[in-house]
């Protein structure tokens, strides 16, 4: 594996999405390659920064309630809601 | 007649037995796509009701939670994706692609280690904003695969493509995300020079202001 894939596919291995012969050469190119080694450092930072900053967004109690009562009178037989 | 209402009737507990729990994620990711929680809350909605009307399609044994996004996704896709109209979406492949190359030229030399990367300083507010203007493909792989730690084979079920269009997505919405992160960075001061500064720091370097001028 060369730089140019390494760097293609660096996100892959940050994700834990990558495996097998692909995994093994990505690996070996890191071992030896410093710019390749901190690259794959970077994206992994990346990712984490996305995961840990992104503020999880709560569904209000009042859509809750929306989604059940729809989904009660559907059941009731009114077939113009849903 | 009484027969189909009863399946309907119980199908419908085990629809919201099965549903329920994921509203949370939904909206989630409908706040993330649409930017406000009024339309997110209708279109978790429509994603529920469809759903719901859709039960008997579903396939037992298959990914439920992933079935529940692919509606959302159509939802947003047929009813949100024309009320925004953002007009850097059209080119975009084009100036993304221009810019690419620039970008790792440009980070190799701002950051000279891993320690002394700039993301460490980086303002929550500014991950959020980078995030909301990413383009809507590449924002919503992003949020499967970091905010809701779906797999790219889910992604790809999710977003009917294949799996080589979830990672080209998300690597070039990484890459967008980076450069708008570096961006920000510089313009608040808590990078400069290639080392981060802090916040204490704010007037532009000479470099930076010929940087600026020279754009």
């Amino acid at each position: 594996m060369d730089c140019r894939k390494v760097r293609e596919v660096v996100f892959v291995y940050a994700d834990n999405e990558m495996e097998g012969e692909l995994l093994i050469s990505f690996r070996h190119h890191v071992s030896i390659c410093p710019e390749c080694a901190r690259q794959t450092v970077f994206a992994e930072r990346l990712v984490m920064v996305v995961r840990q900053r992104c503020v999880r967004a709560l569904a209000p109690e009042q859509l809750r309630q929306r989604i059940l009562t729809g989904l009660r009178h559907y059941r009731a037989g009114d077939r113009g809601t849903p | 007649m009484s027969q189909t209402a009863d399946t309907r009737h119980s199908q419908g507990w085990d629809f919201e037995a099965a549903a329920m729990p994921f509203v949370d994620s939904l909206y989630n990711t409908a706040f993330r796509m649409t930017r406000n929680s009024e339309d997110a809350q209708d279109l978790v909605q429509e994603t529920y009701f469809k759903a719901y009307r859709h039960y008997d399609k579903f396939q037992e044994g298959t990914n439920f939670k992933a079935w529940l996004f692919k509606i959302l996704k159509n939802s947003f896709i047929n009813n949100y994706r024309k009320k925004q109209s953002r007009p850097l979406q059209t080119d975009f492949a084009e100036i993304e692609d221009a810019f690419e190359n620039r970008l790792s030229d440009e980070v190799t030399r701002k950051i000279k280690s891993p320690e002394e990367e700039f993301l460490k300083d980086v303002l929550d507010e500014d991950v959020q904003q980078a995030m909301d203007e990413l383009p809507d493909d590449y924002r919503m792989a992003i949020v499967l695969a970091d905010l809701e730690g779906f797999s790219y084979k889910e992604i790809a079920e999710i977003l009917e493509v294949p799996l080589g269009t979830v990672m080209s997505r998300l690597y070039r919405g990484r890459k967008l995300l980076e450069h708008t992160m570096l961006e920000y960075a510089r313009e608040h001061g808590y990078l400069r020079n290639g080392s981060p500064a802090k916040m204490r720091n704010r007037e532009p370097s000479t470099e930076e202001y010929r940087d600026k001028a020279s754009r």
